[in-house]
């Protein structure tokens, strides 16, 4: 009889297996997780009981004590008293317990350790429009505190991982008696323990924002504004990609949190949920543009240095919706010139004149008014320019230059 | 982190070569400079290194022929890298079309604080800095020609400050510049006369 008919080839059992173990582990989308199903899991003052817990506990406060001491942290008391004032308010239970430290990386993102402390990046702070909207965030990382995320996490991993290795060398053991190859199976095996690791990560991460919106609705800040960071995330990402001519990624199996598109759906289900009628929200722009001040051109700078045309466009228009002045004028500028593509030099110029007649216009902005006029052949205009930037920045690091120019 | 050396190639391979090791395979990135002319780049210009030196060799694709590198502790402590003859319309560095942040081309009509710019967005892509700060620009002659120098420090994911000078100049519409950068403690001031030696030294290939 046909022995080899019944042989299966290495190839298709592999690709076979492995979409059968990824169709598993997504199968259908999974449900939004309720607001009103999140109820703390931690207390005030909480210290762990189980020798697991406590293991990781000391680990952390070793990673505390390097990343409290880190020069890439920003110590400004205004910025880090704002923030601490915030979690204070948003953190639930543990409120008085969390620490939280503001990192110089111009990138979207903010972290809890397992410990209660957390590091927010500059380049949140650069796209929050408001402090309802910071509140959310910093409420969903509160929220996996709160609900012991990190501590469930490490146990799950190590449930399956063990489950793995056990199974792997029963897989080793047995085959091998019976003579048979089972690396393949093994090799499937891992992929779906992997995939399920991250498909239980992302049910934490819908979790944290289901606890995070309730904590801020708690706290009387606008529940709504926590889908609009989402939004304006993904206008972002679209923007970005756009520009470069490709798609913005949409997610895949891989991916430790939810994709923003359903983070934003579900989390405008939750905000009607959370919201109670007739209860005053408030998203306290003002103060916190308030806060921001100065440091603000820092964040632009960091941004629009990257060079993403795209997405720092879009992040200057957003926070232009608040009315435009010289500083988005200049850097909508410097967006231009950076990206230099033909024309960008023409619209570059148009933006830095454009800046300059606010009031607020930083002295680059003359700077660079100053050299694109020069290039345009206006040189009465460019030494006026320059000669302005001289006055507001006698000590500029480019005076030298400068001041050559003007002679 | 990625330390901030223009080959951005040899500079991700690092940690590669460094467990090949030379004892193994005797295979290593560097290769030895001696202390005499030797052109550099594309060839177009020479520089005499007041000791020997190390300089990356240039072994894959990713390279940009116009751009070496050298270093005399190793690159995340110490660099001088060389711009030679780099063109208008040309990248410091090969990048993909669609990579969202991208370090913006040299243009021949560009102003020392453009170039200057150019080179603080590559460390910001590439180099991995939080943090930039320029410290000076001031026209220098290099090369015969009115240049400039550009002095700046910045720091980078690795929490390291790292200090440097860039002396160049356009000639001919094309770029050329000498780029210093080292740890800003200690190795900044230790190699520095190294390489005010070797901009001293430089000079255009007559051809």
């Amino acid at each position: 009889m046909c022995g080899r008919c019944l042989e299966i080839s290495r190839r298709s059992l592999l690709v076979g297996g492995g979409v059968a173990a990824a169709a598993l582990s997504t199968g259908v989308a999974q449900a939004r997780v309720l607001p009103r199903d999140m109820v703390p899991l931690v207390g005030p003052g909480y210290r762990p009981t189980e020798k697991d817990e406590k293991g990781i506990w000391q680990l952390m406060d070793r990673a505390e004590e390097e990343i409290s001491g880190s020069n890439l942290l920003i110590e400004d008391p205004k910025l880090t008293g704002y923030l601490r004032d915030l979690i204070g308010t948003v953190g639930g239970p543990a409120a008085k317990d969390f620490r939280i430290y503001l990192a110089h990386v111009p990138d979207f993102n903010a972290m809890m350790f397992p410990t209660g402390f957390a590091v927010v990046f500059s380049g949140l702070l650069l796209r929050m429009r408001n402090e309802a909207q910071l509140a959310g965030v910093i409420a969903h990382e509160a929220g996996h505190f709160l609900r012991r995320h990190q501590i469930r996490s490490w146990r799950d991993q190590k449930r399956k991982t063990d489950i793995l290795a056990f199974a792997s060398m029963l897989a080793g053991v047995g085959g091998a008696a019976g003579g048979v190859y089972l690396g393949d199976y093994v090799q499937l095996a891992q992929l779906g323990t992997l995939l399920t690791l991250f498909s239980y990560s992302r049910a934490m991460e819908a979790e944290a924002d289901a606890m995070g919106i309730k904590l801020i609705a708690e706290a009387g800040y606008d529940p709504r504004q926590m889908p609009t960071v989402w939004q304006q995330l993904i206008g972002e990402e679209a923007a970005s990609a756009r520009y470069r001519r490709k798609r913005r990624q949409k997610g895949s199996l891989f991916d430790t949190h939810p994709s923003p598109d359903s983070r934003l759906a579900d989390l405008r289900l939750s905000a009607a949920e959370v919201t109670v009628p007739g209860k005053l929200y408030n998203d306290y722009r003002a103060r916190y543009l308030g806060v921001l001040g100065p440091f603000r051109q820092t964040l632009l700078e960091d941004q629009v240095k990257l060079n993403d045309p795209g997405a720092s466009q879009y992040l200057i228009n957003t926070l232009a919706q608040d009315g435009w002045n010289g500083l988005l004028r200049f850097y909508e500028g410097e967006i231009w010139r950076l990206r230099n593509r033909p024309g960008d030099e023409e619209r570059a110029a148009q933006s830095y004149a454009a800046a300059v007649l606010y009031a607020d216009a930083p002295a680059d902005a003359y700077r660079w008014h100053g050299i694109q006029l020069l290039k345009a052949g206006r040189t009465g205009e460019a030494k006026a320019a320059f000669a302005r930037y001289l006055t507001m920045k006698p000590n500029a690091p480019d005076a030298a230059w400068v001041r050559q120019m003007v002679s | 982190m990625i330390k901030p050396a223009l080959l951005a190639a040899a500079a991700l391979a690092l940690p590669a070569c460094s467990t090949l090791g030379s004892g193994e395979s005797g295979y290593s990135a560097f290769a030895p400079v001696r202390v005499h002319r030797v052109s550099v780049g594309d060839g177009s210009l020479i520089v005499t290194p007041p000791r020997p030196y190390n300089r990356f060799r240039s072994i894959s694709w990713e390279d940009i022929r116009e751009v070496e590198d050298w270093t005399l502790n190793g690159p995340y402590l110490d660099g001088i890298s060389f711009v030679t003859g780099l063109k208008s319309d040309r990248y410091l560095i090969r990048q993909r079309r669609t990579a969202s942040q991208q370090v913006p081309k040299f243009r021949a009509n560009m102003t020392p604080p453009e170039i200057a710019e150019m080179l603080e967005s590559f460390f910001r892509v590439r180099g991995g800095a939080v943090d930039f700060r320029t410290l000076g620009i001031q026209p220098r002659a290099f090369l015969g020609q009115p240049g400039f120098q550009f002095d700046y420090e910045h720091l980078d994911g690795d929490e390291l400050w790292r200090k440097g000078r860039v002396v160049g100049a356009i000639v001919n519409g094309r770029l050329y510049l000498v780029l210093f950068d080292a740890a800003r403690s200690h190795y900044y001031n230790a190699v520095l006369p190294d390489f005010e030696a070797i901009v001293a030294s430089a000079e255009l290939r007559r051809s």
